[in-house]
């Protein structure tokens, strides 16, 4: 390393203000993680599930009054694939079973975004308090998140919705409650390694803020992490909330793959598969496809694999 | 820019060579904890009983080996932690300080009210964990750091502009275009330019990263810089560069430094004066010139063995040459001088105790297997407690015969066994202490200074 030598790229840069430079930075980790085929497949996978959520009203004519409900079609119960009007076959009970896979793609979707969105927060705030902070503040909320941690996923989550009651916003609180501790502990556990960087110290030097410091040097370097975590989260967000559906934990009737299933799976044995198979299916590409991605994005991100 | 230096903390000396850092016995005690209670179970004496004063405009090097409490030093005096004792001042005139010397020598219900009310006006106004408000922030932004590794000190996810900006943005010095400007200003007197504005910190070198550290410390202008081991990280060309830039920003902004490193080369050329430590401790203190002409202590002599461009030429392998031994645990420095168990000339006087009479037999005997215990009456005088009489009888004259240093067994007034039992007791001797060897030379060896009483 020679200290004149000229930086790594031509001086074609030198005009190319924040916003560009931000972007172009974007663009590389956004090649990198690309390079990889199987984290490539999980991304177009995921596109493909987003935009059928997206076109669902395009596709198929909305349910009134609530189009998440199935609509039913009572003169055609049990058709099986390919039936005119019904392409995907119906249920015992007449339901579309491609309304129900295209709907349901819109029920995931909102629900994992609004469960990621909620534990991410809940769970950043957490760590950043106890990692921050310290002494006994940290060591009050960890003795919680050690608790939950200790209680498997699924069966912390049923239990909370158990008692709640049947219905599927009781399911997105129950997962809401489940869900923010492992963010939680990795934000805490990061920011204990970033706040002994010099660059910390270099801030306070400077005399600026705490508030400052937890901005601007701890927080940007603890999250990408949590990143990753939220994008295999949005996946296992879909598993655990259809497993709960499926044991009869969220309406009946309602657009979801787990209802589905569970609606379908006493046909199986009369041989007709279509119903349960197609929202099983949706179920196990939604959640294959956003753990691809979440494995490539910590190959990418992740500093203790190596990456950036 | 002038008006940067505002007089909000101390009316600063118009007289050159006046203070701007002032160490008074300065320590930083380290909590050891152990156990499922974390109890303390003792202290690390990273820095203790320091004192010195950094003249205006001038580099004071702080030399010693890695572990000897170097950064622990600069870290106090940049406000980064508190020390533990002592006091730390900024713009600490040397008659106050002189003053502040004769009252601690007055014992305190001796003292006037008088004394007492100066005492508290002239630590309120320099001491830095006692300055509040706008002469906190006087001295925040005019004592500033850089750090060793210039990877870690620059924030990855922010752009040089952020960065070198950052401190004219806290203290809203300039926004907008004002602050782009200010920022192109800084990064032209080290070396950089425009075009490095809107790049991160992974796309320059080792040196270019120091430069940029070196301009976000003189944004705002700082009287005092503290610089951390700047050059240590860094291939030995790029180094002298840094080190040239240095210089010449010192010139042209009259500014004071603490130079740190454990390379007496580099802190030859850069320092004014030179201060060594040695586990936590200065060994001694003078002008660079007198230092490298007449050292007059042997851990200094140690140290330049082991540089050996500064002697003449040496041989290939010189890493620490004249320095043998390891250093010991700074949680339990030796008594009476702390370099005796690894000094070359150490005399019977220089604090030999039961712990090196152990560490003795440790490396040459088989006998400690049946050590079971020591009884500690105090540090010089002990009973190690063995497993038979034979064992005890072995390590007595094992400590009895010629293979021990003689200044060690001179120093040995009682060897004795008792059964299974050895009692083995030291001369006691007191901590060594700085003394003025003429014009301003100090050095606590007791070769060199009137400490060296019997024997
Ligand atoms: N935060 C801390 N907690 C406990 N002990 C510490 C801490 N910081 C430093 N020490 C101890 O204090 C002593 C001095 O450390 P310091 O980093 O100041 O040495 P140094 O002279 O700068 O060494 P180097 O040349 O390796 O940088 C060491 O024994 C170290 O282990
Ligand atoms: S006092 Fe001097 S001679 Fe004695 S151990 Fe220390 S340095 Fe060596
Ligand atoms: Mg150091």
């Amino acid at each position: 390393m020679v200290d004149t030598a000229a930086p790594r790229e031509p001086l074609t840069r030198t005009e190319s203000g924040p916003l560009a430079v931000r972007l172009r930075r974007a663009g590389e980790l956004t090649r990198e993680v690309l390079r990889n085929p199987t984290t490539l497949m999980g991304l177009i996978v995921i596109v493909t599930l987003i935009s059928l959520a997206f076109l669902a009203p395009l596709l198929t004519e909305p349910n009134r009054p609530d189009a998440y409900q199935m609509p039913r079609d009572w003169g055609a119960t049990n058709a099986p694939p390919g039936t005119p009007g019904h392409l995907l076959g119906t249920t015992s009970t007449g339901g579309d079973v491609l309304y129900g896979v295209l709907w349901g793609a819109r029920t995931s979707l909102r629900m994992s975004l609004i469960v990621v969105g909620v534990t991410m927060t809940v769970g950043t705030i957490m760590g950043s308090i106890a990692g921050f902070i310290g002494g006994k503040v940290d060591e009050f909320i960890m003795r919680i998140v050690d608790v939950l941690l200790a209680i498997p996923e699924l069966i912390f989550a049923l239990a909370i919705a158990a008692v709640l009651g049947p219905s599927f916003a009781n399911i997105i609180f129950a997962l809401s409650v489940v869900f923010w501790v492992k963010y939680a502990r990795i934000i805490r556990g990061q920011i204990i390694h970033v706040k002994h960087n010099e660059y910390v110290d270099s801030a306070r030097v400077i005399g600026d803020s705490k508030l400052n410091i937890y901005r601007k040097d701890v927080l940007p370097n603890s999250v990408t992490p949590v990143v990753v975590q939220a994008t295999l989260d949005m996946g296992n967000i879909v598993l655990v909330g259809a497993t709960l559906s499926f044991i009869g934990l969220a309406e009946a009737g309602l657009a979801e793959w787990g209802v589905l299933v569970s609606e379908g799976q006493a046909g199986i044995s009369s041989g007709r598969w279509w119903a349960s198979t197609f929202p099983g299916a949706m179920v196990f590409l939604w959640a294959l496809a956003f753990n691809l991605l979440g494995d490539g994005l910590r190959d990418v991100l992740d500093p203790r694999t190596g990456g950036r | 820019m002038t008006t940067l230096r505002d007089d909000t903390v101390a009316t600063p000396a118009k007289v050159g060579n006046e203070p701007v850092i002032t160490l008074r016995g300065v320590e930083k005690y380290f909590p050891v904890r152990e156990g499922v209670f974390q109890q303390v179970v003792g202290h690390v004496r990273a820095v203790d009983n320091v004192s010195f004063e950094i003249p205006r405009g001038q580099t004071v090097g702080l030399v010693g080996e890695s572990g000897c409490g170097k950064t622990t030093l600069g870290r106090c005096i940049a406000g980064l932690t508190d020390a533990t004792g002592g006091g730390i001042y900024f713009r600490l005139s040397v008659a106050d300080r002189q003053f502040l010397d004769q009252v601690d020598a007055i014992p305190q219900e001796q003292r006037t009210q008088e004394q007492r009310d100066r005492v508290e006006r002239l630590e309120r106004a320099h001491r830095i964990d006692r300055l509040k408000g706008d002469a906190w922030r006087t001295y925040r932004r005019n004592c500033q750091f850089v750090f060793q590794d210039a990877f870690s000190s620059l924030n990855p996810r922010q752009l040089v502009k952020d960065i070198v900006g950052r401190p004219l943005k806290v203290y809203k010095e300039a926004s907008g275009p004002g602050l782009t400007e200010r920022v192109v200003g800084l990064l032209e007197s080290v070396g950089l330019g425009r075009q490095h504005l809107y790049r991160y910190p992974h796309e320059f070198s080792g040196g270019q990263r120091q430069r940029i550290s070196i301009a976000r410390a003189l944004a705002l202008d700082p009287e005092f810089i503290v610089l951390d081991e700047p050059t240590s990280a860094l291939d030995v060309s790029v180094q002298s560069q840094i080190l040239n830039l240095l210089h010449e920003l010192q010139q042209e902004r009259g500014l004071t430094y603490l130079f740190i490193t454990h390379d007496l080369g580099v802190v030859r050329l850069m320092s004014d004066d030179i201060v060594v430590m040695y586990l936590g401790e200065v060994m001694e203190h003078a002008t660079s010139e007198e230092l490298f002409a007449s050292p007059r202590h042997p851990y200094t002599d140690a140290l330049l063995a082991a540089n050996p461009d500064l002697l003449s030429d040496g041989d290939e392998d010189t890493e620490m040459r004249g320095l043998e031994g390891t250093l010991p645990d700074p949680a339990r420095p030796p008594r009476g001088c702390r370099f005796h168990t690894r000094c070359p000339v150490a005399t019977p006087r220089c604090g030999w105790e039961v712990d090196d009479a152990v560490a003795w037999l440790l490396d040459n005997a088989t006998v400690l297997d049946g050590l079971s215990g020591v009884e500690r009456a105090t540090d010089f005088d002990s009973v190690l407690r063995f497993g038979d009489e034979a064992a005890a009888g072995e390590a007595a004259s094992l400590l009895e015969s010629s293979d021990v240093p003689a200044s060690m067994r001179t120093a040995m007034v009682e060897l004795g066994t008792d059964g299974a039992q050895l009692r083995i007791r030291f001369e006691e001797v007191d901590a060594v202490r700085l003394e003025d060897v003429g014009g301003g030379h100090t050095t606590s060896c007791i070769l060199h200074t009137s400490q060296s009483a019997g024997s």
